[in-house]
């Protein structure tokens, strides 16, 4: 614990150092509410809805086919495969748009990118060029020159120690360090939220959407195709006397 | 309420043990909530002692393991019901917290110490 | 038994308030230690030991606070879960829904009908 070498401006720690961390986390913040604020929610349409419950209905089917009578299963398969009138033979979809050509995806994704890129690179220019060339601080741990470039950016001092760290860096660790705060402070009304979960999981047969309609009913088509019928429940009536038999069995002994 | 269930088959008895899936969940949000405060606010207080190098990772490691104590007074002495295992409890996420102390280390060393 | 709950999160609240001040205070005292140390042109070795241990004391009382505020563990067991459930909840089929079934000509207020039947 020695004294450090470099003796600092208080008026650097008011007026640097910590506005640069106050702006930052603030900036996280401002950022969260505008993401929530423009963000969409997404809209389920229909046919999507109606494509993906039948797929689920189908893979139910090919899983759990066995249950039923022979009967049963292929009048089910039938609905789904029948040459003439089968859904998936007749449905027409329209093959999947390409996500660049997709216009809401697109704005989506523009979204995304001006929420979160864009705040980065202005605030960090803004930082750069306010209070640029400053020593803001020194972290309590030595460290090797190849640090030197990552945490002295904006001041080309060969004779200073790695550990001090110059502005511009300063507000980059700002930036991955209060990342898991922001989770922190902003978490509580996503993370624990029984509510949303709950909604989360009645929606999720319509949330695991198919991006492709039409492969993934050829696909299912198929494999129902090929599926075979087996009665698992053929021989329970003999398996049902043959252990009566034998618990009877046991208990003359 | 989640209604999906996790087992796993207990060594000493062999009896299935189900786990609901949702209530893991929010005791390891509550966890993660814990560790992430506690290492801002351990390197906070690191950074206002003045701790440098080892000193300060060591303060790490000892702030983790008083806060896995804390966390077992506040479970009590049924603990069982909440975690699946206490040691878990102590080694998972123990660096998740790091980067965050390191901030608060720098930044409170700096406000206090630098200059 | 609800007004002794709220009356312990308080406490908890209050114990994590209480434990943030005083180790903003302790930080604050040792900036001052360290300008009068720098002043007086004196080595700086370590804090003053009250100092020290404010700051450890503050950090475990505002970590107990927070421990406790954050909430309340959940039972992990699945049965227990299910113990205090109705038989409505555990018994409900989400794939068995059916929507468009007879309920809906019976219904005093369905659209449909006020066309069909209305005047």
């Amino acid at each position: 614990m020695s004294e450090p070498e470099l003796l600092l401006d208080s008026d650097i720690r008011l007026w640097v150092f910590f506005p640069i961390g106050l702006v930052t986390f603030f900036v996280g913040i401002v950022r969260h509410y505008l993401s929530v604020l423009i963000s969409s929610q997404k809209k389920v349409d229909l046919t999507q809805l109606q494509d993906s419950q039948v797929l689920l209905r189908s893979r139910m089917l090919r899983e759990n086919g066995k249950y039923l009578p022979k009967q049963s299963f292929y009048a089910r398969r039938d609905f789904f495969n029948n040459e003439e009138t089968g859904y998936l033979t007749t449905t027409k979809r329209p093959a999947a748009p390409q996500a660049m050509t997709d216009p809401t995806v697109m704005a989506e994704m523009l979204k995304g990118n001006v929420t979160n890129v864009l705040p980065m690179i202005a605030i960090g220019g803004w930082i750069n060029w306010t209070f640029s060339g400053f020593v803001t601080t020194k972290v309590p741990f030595p460290l090797t020159l190849r640090f030197k470039p990552m945490l002295q950016r904006g001041i080309e001092l060969y004779t200073l120690d790695a550990s001090w760290v110059s502005s511009a860096s300063w507000y980059f660790l700002n930036v991955f360090g209060l990342r898991s705060i922001y989770t922190l402070v902003l978490g509580e009304n996503n993370a624990a939220d029984q509510a949303k979960m709950m909604e989360e999981q009645m929606s999720m047969g319509a949330a695991g959407m198919p991006p492709d309609p039409k492969g993934a009913f050829k696909a299912e088509w198929e494999a129902l195709e090929i599926a075979q019928h087996q009665w698992a429940l053929q021989t329970t009536d003999a398996d049902l006397l043959r252990r009566a038999e034998t618990l009877i069995a046991a208990s003359h002994e | 309420m989640s209604g999906r269930l996790r087992t796993r088959v207990d060594k000493a008895s062999g009896d299935r043990i189900a786990y609901s899936e949702g209530a893991i969940r929010n005791n390891s949000a509550i966890i993660e909530y814990c560790r992430t405060s506690m290492a801002a606010l351990s390197g906070a207080t690191s950074g206002i002692l003045g701790l440098t190098s080892l000193h300060g990772f060591i303060f790490f490691l000892l702030a983790g393991f008083v806060l896995w104590l804390l966390l077992l007074i506040k479970a009590g002495s049924q603990w069982q019901q909440f975690f699946v295992s206490r040691k878990n409890l102590l080694t998972s996420g123990l660096t998740s917290g790091l980067f965050t102390y390191v901030l608060f280390w720098t930044f409170l060393y700096g406000m206090v110490h630098v200059y | 038994m609800f007004l002794c709950y709220s009356m312990a999160k308080a406490v908890y609240k209050f114990l994590f308030i209480f434990g943030f001040v005083s180790l903003l205070h302790g930080g604050y005292s040792a900036a001052q230690h360290r300008r009068f140390i720098r002043i007086t042109e004196q080595e700086y070795s370590t804090l003053p030991t009250d100092v020290f241990v404010q700051c450890l004391v503050s950090l475990i009382v505002t970590m107990y606070g927070v421990v406790h505020i954050v909430g309340d563990f959940r039972e992990i067991r699945a049965n227990i879960q299910l113990e205090n459930k109705t038989w409505e909840t555990a018994g409900n089929r989400p794939s068995f829904y059916i929507f468009s079934h007879r309920g809906r000509n019976l219904s005093p207020n369905y659209s449909a009908c006020d066309g069909a039947y209305g005047n």
